[in-house]
């Protein structure tokens, strides 16, 4: 009896997040304003192989965890093609922490060397599905068309990254890089939720 | 055989490696209590961390010490990204205060409730109260103890040594998924003391008292000694009771605290403290078996450690006798009622209003929990017996806001010795029934209600609660609002430009203010001040330089007045 209810909860709780996109799902290119105050487009990178969007957020102390690590994928990769690119997409408005103003601080004071955007009405956000800061999303470029090839984690352990076991997202983007197939293309991001504004 | 036997003591020898030591929450005393509801991680296993919430920073946030008589002060920052509620629970103080449903505290807002401390010592908890939110926000770690002191218990040679010999042990249970992230479920797989998987902790060998919070779900702890050992009853959730009460179970249920002291005089080695949920029939939260479906979990109708103690040395002024007597309770007596209360527990078939919902929730009354609805108005001053009836076939630890409860009769007959005291949750068993008797006094208001619900956050998410209000309908008359001049409510603000601080100069100096709420120019509220005591003006030196409203709320019409303002701090 009380089964059923838990589990009409869930479902409730379930349509109020952002849609499910998945691995092999195709998405559009973007265009949102970085923290030098540019508009930055997928579309300005036309020699890229891919992209690694990872969505993240200046308050959230899991996620903060990942700077360093996000700098060094951004000098490992970039050159290799896949470029770099961190979206907030917190609602701005209601958290002021997550300010425009406050994301230009965040970059300056955690020294980011990849664009910062700002995905003020959450459309980044809401079309890739994306739940948690940090979530990765490596985008492979095959003929004009950009596909999910991973999502998820960026590896197993927040707090200590010499104990890291699974490089997910460096495993990924190894692995596109040799033409390989990717092992391992979902996992479960852990962090803080992104809370998308209601659309009533 | 000889190969099982090794076996054995193979995974024995590796199971105590895998004691944590207990963490003792940190301690907040004094008047005034800053408390921060942030995101944050926490290392419960091995690899990654587990994100979780907690007030300033840690699983579970700051014991906080109160004294009886004291007005205390809270300032309650919400740094989550959701909004929150903190309530008091088991604190008697006016419902404006009490961190209910109503009190909704946003993301980036200051709250700043304050009371007078009236009840007795005891070990009380806060904890989030955002309605459907509940089990979400306590899973992650939001809430903390309160422990308050008073001349009575003060007097008594008791253990209270914080952390030496009174031990804080918040009992609930936690669920991973593969990622180490918490899962929302009703049961967790795993026993989390304080916030520690597999805890322990070495105890003096004499009389130590724990106070013992169940914070879990949906779980009761049949609470027992491994090695059998006799325990007293000191205090139940809202005060000391006449005498110990010697046991050798104790049945603990969500919301519940109880304070316990066991005698380790004499004794060496180590030994458990048990949940004994093997004795729990699956009426009872916890006693339940199931092998899937949600409410499947690793600990269900089993017995399993809640803390591993391990004896070491007396410190140098031990604690090796219990007094005879505690205090004198004067309970209310069942003939001083003004009436009584017939609250019943029924699932919601055939209920169909809301709707919404479906019809296999558990409800108070024959329906659902609405914000907007009020069940009861208790005039002030009345002393009340509230009949629950629970027609159920699952039992529901029964919590209600304000007061603190004597009880009358379980199924007609009186309780147990070791519920003999001043209670705010309680067990109503599967088709049991129920009577306590409560005074509200002191606290009417006509606007915020006081709740009374199932302390299971899933049912009480799910909609079984109801709300009272404490109205004082001699004064509600003579001050109505056919008598309001339209002008009396009016105020300015000075200094306007203000910097530190700004006061408010109201046309009827002799008005009370309700609530107070200032605002930013984007309508985020920053402050909510409930009774404002507009003598020291507002603190607002946290705020940057801009636009913002001073919103009034006048407190015999509840009418608002919102006035512009302009912080400016010269730098």
């Amino acid at each position: 009896m009380k089964t059923t209810f838990f589990i009409l909860m869930l479902v409730f709780k379930l349509a109020l997040s952002a849609q499910s996109v998945h691995v092999g799902d195709a998405v559009l290119p973007f265009t949102l304003r970085n923290v030098d105050g540019k508009m930055v487009s997928l579309n300005d990178y036309p020699r890229a192989k891919g992209f690694v969007v990872v969505f993240t957020c200046n308050h959230c102390p899991f996620a903060r965890l990942y700077t360093k690590r996000l700098n060094d994928l951004s000098r490992t990769y970039g050159p290799k093609g896949f470029v770099v690119l961190a979206v907030n997409s917190s609602d701005n408005v209601l958290l002021e922490g997550e300010s425009f103003d406050k994301m230009v601080a965040e970059a300056r004071t955690q020294h980011l060397e990849f664009p910062y955007l700002q995905d003020e009405q959450q459309i980044v956000a809401r079309s890739f599905g994306a739940t948690r800061t940090p979530q990765a999303f490596v985008l492979l470029k095959e003929n004009g068309r950009l596909t999910i090839e991973y999502q998820g984690a960026i590896d197993d352990n927040g707090a200590e990254p010499d104990k890291v076991i699974h490089h997910y997202l460096a495993d990924a983007l190894n692995n596109l890089l040799n033409g390989k197939p990717v092992l391992v293309s979902e996992t479960k991001s852990v962090g803080c939720a992104i809370k998308l504004k209601s659309r009533l | 055989m000889r190969l099982l036997l090794l076996l054995q003591l193979f995974f024995m020898a590796g199971y105590a490696q895998n004691y944590h030591t207990l963490w003792i929450p940190d301690t907040l005393s004094g008047t005034t209590f800053n408390l921060s509801a942030k995101d944050t991680f926490q290392q419960f296993l091995t690899g990654n961390q587990t994100v979780t919430a907690a007030f300033n920073g840690s699983f579970w946030g700051p014991t906080l010490f109160w004294n009886k008589g004291d007005t205390v002060h809270m300032n309650i920052t919400n740094l989550l990204q959701d909004s929150t509620t903190v309530h008091w629970h088991g604190m008697h103080l006016p419902a404006v205060m009490d961190g209910g449903p109503h009190q909704v505290i946003p993301p980036n807002t200051v709250w700043q409730p304050y009371w007078k401390v009236e009840n007795n010592a005891a070990t009380y908890w806060y904890h989030p109260h955002l309605h459907m939110e509940a089990v979400e926000q306590i899973t992650e770690g939001l809430g903390g103890l309160i422990i308050i002191r008073d001349s009575v218990e003060s007097a008594l040679p008791l253990p209270r040594t914080y952390g030496v010999d009174d031990i804080p042990l918040i009992l609930s249970d936690r669920s991973f998924n593969a990622s180490n992230a918490f899962t929302d479920v009703p049961y967790g797989d795993s026993m989390v003391t304080n916030g520690v998987l597999s805890a322990q902790y070495t105890l003096p060998a004499q009389m130590v008292r724990l106070r013992v919070l169940d914070a879990a779900i949906e779980r009761a702890y049949n609470l027992g000694m491994s090695d059998g050992s006799t325990f007293y009853v000191i205090s139940t959730d809202g005060g000391l009771v006449d005498t110990p009460v010697a046991v050798t179970r104790f049945l603990l249920s969500p919301g519940e605290r109880v304070e316990l002291v066991i005698n380790l005089t004499g004794k060496s080695g180590s030994l458990d403290l048990k949940a004994f949920n093997s004795a729990l029939n699956n009426t009872i939260g916890g006693g339940e078996n199931f092998s899937n479906g949600p409410f499947a979990n690793a600990l269900g109708h089993k017995d399993f450690a809640v803390l591993h103690i391990n004896i070491g040395a007396q410190t140098s002024s031990p604690v090796t006798s219990l007094p005879a007597w505690l205090t004198t309770n004067t309970f209310y007596n069942a003939d001083s009622a003004n009436l009584t209360r017939l609250v019943t527990i029924t699932d919601s078939t055939g209920v169909t209003n809301p709707p919404i919902l479906g019809p296999n929730a558990f409800i108070l009354d024959h329906m659902l929990f609405s914000m907007t609805y009020n069940n009861y108005t208790v005039p002030y001053g009345n002393t009340e017996i509230w009949q629950i009836t629970n027609s159920t076939n699952f039992g529901h630890p029964f919590h209600i806001h304000d007061v603190q409860f004597y009880t009358l009769s379980v199924n007609g007959s009186a309780a147990p010795a070791y519920q003999q005291g001043w209670k705010d949750v309680i067990l109503v068993e599967a088709n049991a029934t129920v009577k306590f008797i409560a005074k509200f006094t002191d606290y009417s208001d006509t606007l915020h209600p006081y709740m009374f619900h199932c302390h299971i956050a899933l049912h009480e998410d799910e909609g079984m609660m109801g709300q009272f209000i404490v109205q004082d309908t001699a004064s509600a008359v003579s001050t109505g609002i056919s008598t309001l001049n339209a002008n009396a409510t009016d105020f300015s603000l000075f200094p306007n430009p203000a910097g530190d601080k700004i006061f408010v100069k109201q046309a009827d100096e002799g008005r009370n203010i309700y609530y107070a709420r200032i605002i930013d120019h984007l309508g985020r509220t920053c402050f909510m001040l409930p009774r404002p005591d507009l003598r020291k003006g507002f603190d607002i030196s946290s705020l940057s330089n801009g636009h913002y409203f001073l919103q009034l709320t006048d407190d015999a019409t509840k009418l608002n007045i919102t006035k512009p303002f302009v912080k400016e701090q010269v730098k």
